[in-house]
């Protein structure tokens, strides 16, 4: 390097002294261009300034955003869920307003509202820039509409925005499924791309949010020409918005409706799938979120209210909600029992109330015991020792890889925000969870659904599904089609095939059969289903939550609701040739056949109509 | 590489100091009217102070270091910068459709700006090893040419048209500036003109657009001819003395979507009318009048192109941003020097101008390499 500093430095004394003369010629050039600079300047602001000034006074382009109608929500017979009304609201622009106090005098007279409310608005928009809109009132009715259209001159800076909102058509009808819109934030703001505005509504939750994209289509423009005072010359130009894309969802509205109402308020869920595509026609979790409340935006007390609310609704049970399977899972410990060849359908356990282990007796839920059984009695009646039995010989691990092949374990991929994914215990994951061995004592716990074992409704109703359908686990979906503004389908989505369920098909027939016992034969746990002209297959599901010694001895009505055990029960229908499976599963409902079993009838009665006969009030022997 | 000397300071280039900080002021003042309303967390003219704060601190840095170093270590920056490059182009995030950013985490890197500098630098350090003679001719320039080929491909393809055609203005002006064969120019000439169509077709539509709305902008008020009409409308309306220090009506309306970084000139039109305009532009020229200065009474031939280089990177852009803003040219986004909101920008002009510094306080400087004095 040192060399080529030492040449550089060699250049004669005449050869840089050219080079530097050079420098006046690029001087002048340089000039030149910056002469033409000055000159261009001098004749915008000088020969046409007072041209330009008058521009720039008097026509002033004024950009207003035209919000496109956001795409419908329509169930699997296109009967409409959520679609939109326009909403009136009143803004002010603050530049255009000479006399803020006087204008929202005049104003508050006409919305009979206090001045302060609206000067309480003015003070929250005072950090945006001036051009940008305040929003006084929402949503005004048509007469206050017509009276201020009338006043508009004395009201400069004061003008009407039509806003398309959503009208739920069904009140709180899914809910959780469809979420709801607010206002869009700084933050979302910031991220967001395709022209958001400030006041923009978007999705915050649920269907709302994941498909805002094709919901919302393309808002338009429309410029105006406006004078000092503000007020709107001539439209210079439009560009109309893009209507957004309708949802079609695979939801059933008739089966909703019925399943909001069979939970009536209390805390639970429900979900009925088709077994052969994984289309989910109803799926409720209870209480709903009440969705008018969120138009315009929620106030800090109701959500407040929502958040301390003991029955809470702004959880989606139905793939949020982790519970303890209980006996639901015996199908699980069934499965693995078969396949690995540790049981038949024959072999037979003795059930006398109680196993022993290691010194301590995990009983049955049936205290004298339900003597010898098999397979099929033990899944009708539910007997505890059978499958303690069955899961203590296939052990924990092996159990763990028959409930993931079923769905467990994992979030089933539906696609709403925040699935839970439950839990499959396993030694690894007990040591990675706890840093500690497996007890053998656990497999016992684990084998009736309880222990370490959790769940979601939507999860036990994929494996019940499962189950019906032969194997074949599909992913669960709430959306049929985007359908554009033409009616046409833009996207559509076909059945996925997620897995399928280790275990032969006869193993599985066997499962069925122990369901459909469960529903039809004397001493069947699941008799609430029974119909006198349909074979259905379910299973019921008692889900402790404490294991309170002190409360063993009271009546159940006297134990306080949180320390109520949880009520499953899931089915399939019709039993020779499934085509729904139904979950349900309320919160500290007590017990499976009772608690959640009449959800899932009033559920059957709805789907499979007059053609089927389920009987009204049935005896049932809980477990 | 560094080396302080007594002789350095007196050397100091008050001039050069002065006129850069009344450039500055001016840009402060009006960006604070740009940008003082309307923004969330920390509102550009402050942020821009930070900016200021850390150029003074790689002028200070650059100022120590003599500049000869960057003889040696010229080919290195260059590949470091083609590596930051091919970085934006793989990994960059994409802001308004184009791919010119690279995050480090506490601060968004645009390569494409420190591009520009490394320009000056890989030319004045391979045209001052040449041995020039009576001027280039076309086999001469076929080496230079691939030098700077490389990054404006680079740098096109994000797309930053502004930035490319940038470096190429730099390379014809420095190339130009080291002496061409006549012949060889008129061949030059000959060959590239019958190309611009051809390279025309390759514009992106909204490229082409803009050329378009250029010819004709009351074809189109609110597509592509809005920015153009728009700071037309601003500056025009300036008048003589200007409506204001804050009391622009154009530029508070929204109207100037980029109104703090490209558009920042319109403002000061909009608001200081003519005379504050001329005002500006006077300082804002004295300053490329030092740069040549500089040029001219740097030490070797290394200096006088270095210098060289920096002013016209200056004045190009400079040139550009004010022909664009004021209907000359299409709107390719190109930030005003030292006068635009923006990080990378500044920094890289303050660094060159800092480089200005160096190369003035050593020009008496007859030592080799380290600068033994």
């Amino acid at each position: 390097m040192r060399q080529v500093i030492s040449r550089a430095d060699q250049v004669t004394e005449a050869e840089l002294l050219t080079l530097k003369q050079r420098i006046r010629y690029f001087t002048v050039a340089m000039v030149a261009l910056a002469a033409v600079l000055v000159i261009r300047l001098w004749y915008l602001q000088i020969v046409s300034g007072e041209e330009y000034f008058t521009l720039s006074e008097n026509n002033r382009t004024r950009l207003h955003w035209l919000s496109a109608p956001r795409g419908m929500i329509a169930d699997r017979k296109n009967r409409p869920l959520i679609a939109n009304r326009p909403y009136f609201n009143v803004t002010l622009a603050r530049e255009d307003a000479p006399n803020t106090n006087d204008l929202l005098n005049r104003l508050a007279q006409i919305l009979s509202v206090d001045v302060n409310e609206l000067l309480d608005r003015i003070r929250e928009g005072e950090d945006y820039p001036r051009y940008v809109p305040i929003l006084l009132k929402e949503d005004i009715d048509w007469k206050t509409l017509v009276a201020i259209e009338n006043h508009l001159y004395d009201l400069p800076g004061i003008r009407i925005d039509v806003l398309p909102s959503r009208e739920y058509l069904y009140e709180n009808l899914g809910s959780h499924l469809f979420g709801y819109l607010g206002r869009i934030n700084e933050q979302e703001l910031n991220e967001s791309e395709g022209g958001y505005q400030r006041n923009d509504q978007l999705g915050k939750l649920g269907l709302e949010r994941i498909y805002e994209k094709q919901l919302r289509g393309e808002p338009g423009r429309r410029y105006l020409e406006v004078d000092a005072q503000g007020f709107e010359q001539r439209e210079v130009s439009v560009q109309q918005p893009l209507p957004g894309s309708d949802l079609k969802l695979t939801i059933d509205r008739d089966l909703q409706e019925t399943a909001e109402e069979a939970l009536d308020q209390r805390a639970g869920a429900a979900v009925v799938m088709e077994v052969n595509s994984g289309r989910i026609l109803a799926m409720a979790s209870s209480p709903p979120l009440e969705l008018n409340k969120f138009i315009g935006g929620i106030s800090t007390k109701n959500w407040n209210e929502m958040q301390a609310n003991e029955l809470k609704p702004l959880t989606n049970k139905a793939t949020q909600g982790q519970y303890p399977p209980g006996s639901t899972y015996k199908m699980i410990v069934a499965l693995a029992g078969l396949t690995e060849g540790v049981i038949t359908n024959d072999t037979p356990f003795f059930c006398n109330g109680a196993l022993a282990f290691k010194g301590r007796d995990y009983h049955c839920w049936k205290k004298h015991g339900h003597g010898s059984v098999s397979l099929e009695r033990a899944l009708a009646e539910s007997c505890d020792v059978f499958f303690y039995s069955v899961g203590m010989r296939v052990g924990v691990d092996k159990l763990a890889l028959y409930a993931k092949s079923l769905g467990l374990g994992v979030p089933t991929g539906v696609g709403l925000e925040n699935e839970k994914g439950g839990v499959v215990p396993s030694s690894e994951w007990k040591k990675k969870r706890y840093g500690q061995p497996w007890h053998e004592g656990e497999t016992m716990s684990i084998s009736i659904g309880q222990g370490y074992d959790l769940a979601t409704p939507l999860q036990i109703c994929l494996m019940t599904s499962t189950i019906a359908n032969g194997g074949t686990r599909y992913r669960p979906q709430l959306v049929e089609a985007v359908m554009d503004v033409d009616g046409k389908v833009a996207q559509g989505y076909e059945p996925i095939v997620d897995g399928h369920a280790l275990g032969t098909a006869k193993s599985l027939a066997q499962i069925r059969t122990g369901m459909v016992a469960a529903v039809n034969t004397p001493h069947g746990t699941a008799s609430v289903a029974r119909s006198k002209t349909m074979l259905v297959g379910a299973k019921t599901g008692t889900a402790q939550v404490v294991k309170v010694e002190q409360y063993k001895h009271l009546k159940e009505k006297d134990i306080p609701y949180k320390y109520r055990d949880h009520a499953w029960f899931t089915c399939f229908a019709p039993a020779e040739k499934p085509e729904i499976a139904i979950t349900v599963l309320v919160e500290h409902g007590l017990h499976g056949a009772s608690g959640a079993g009449p959800v899932a009838r009033k559920l059957l009665k709805e789907y499979f109509k007059e053609g089927v006969d389920i009987k009204e009030e049935v005896l049932i022997e809980d477990e | 590489m560094f080396h302080f000397d007594k002789r350095l300071f007196v050397h100091f280039n008050w001039a050069l100091l002065l006129n850069t900080l009344v450039v500055i002021g001016i840009s402060l003042i009006n960006l604070y009217s740009a940008s003082h309303t309307g923004y969330f967390g920390t509102p550009p003219y402050l942020k821009q102070v930070y900016y200021y704060l850390a150029g003074i601190g790689l002028i200070l840095f650059l100022i120590g270091m003599d500049y000869r170093f960057l003889l040696k270590a010229n080919y290195l920056i260059y590949g470091t910068v083609l590596l930051l490059l091919l970085a934006a182009a793989l990994f960059g995030k994409t802001t308004m459709g184009a791919q010119r950013w690279i995050n480090l985490g506490v601060i968004k890197l645009q390569p494409s700006e420190l591009a520009k500098l490394t320009m000056v630098i890989t030319l004045a350090s391979y045209y001052c090893r040449q041995e020039i003679g009576k001027g280039f001719g076309l086999q001469d320039l076929l080496a230079p040419a691939g030098l700077l080929l490389v990054p404006v491909l680079l740098i096109a393809k994000q797309p930053d048209l502004g930035t490319a055609l940038m470096l190429v203005f730099v390379f014809v002006s420095m190339t130009l500036f080291a002496k061409v064969r006549w012949q060889t120019l008129v061949l030059l000439t000959v060959l590239i003109l019958p190309l611009i169509p051809l390279g025309w077709q390759h514009l992106k539509p909204y490229q082409r657009q803009r050329v378009e709305t250029l010819l004709a902008p009351e074809n189109d008020p609110l597509g592509a001819g809005y920015h153009i009409m728009q700071s037309k409308i601003a500056v025009g309306s300036g008048q003589t003395f200007g409506k204001g220090f804050l009391a622009g009506t154009q530029v508070h309306l929204d109207f100037l979507p980029e109104r703090h970084t490209d558009f920042a000139f319109s403002v000061l039109a909009e608001e200081w009318g003519f005379a504050g305009s001329v005002f500006f532009l006077v300082s804002y020229f004295l300053l490329v009048f030092l740069g040549l200065k500089v040029a001219q009474s740097a030490r070797d031939k290394f200096g006088v192109f270095l210098a060289f280089g920096v002013t016209s990177l200056l004045f190009w852009q400079a040139f550009v941003n004010l022909a664009m803003v004021l209907g000359l040219l299409p709107v390719v986004g190109m930030p005003l020097p030292l006068f635009s909101y923006g990080g990378s920008s500044l920094l890289t002009n303050l660094a060159g101008i800092g480089l200005l510094f160096s190369i003035g306080m050593r020009r008496f400087s007859r030592s080799g390499a380290g600068g033994k004095g």
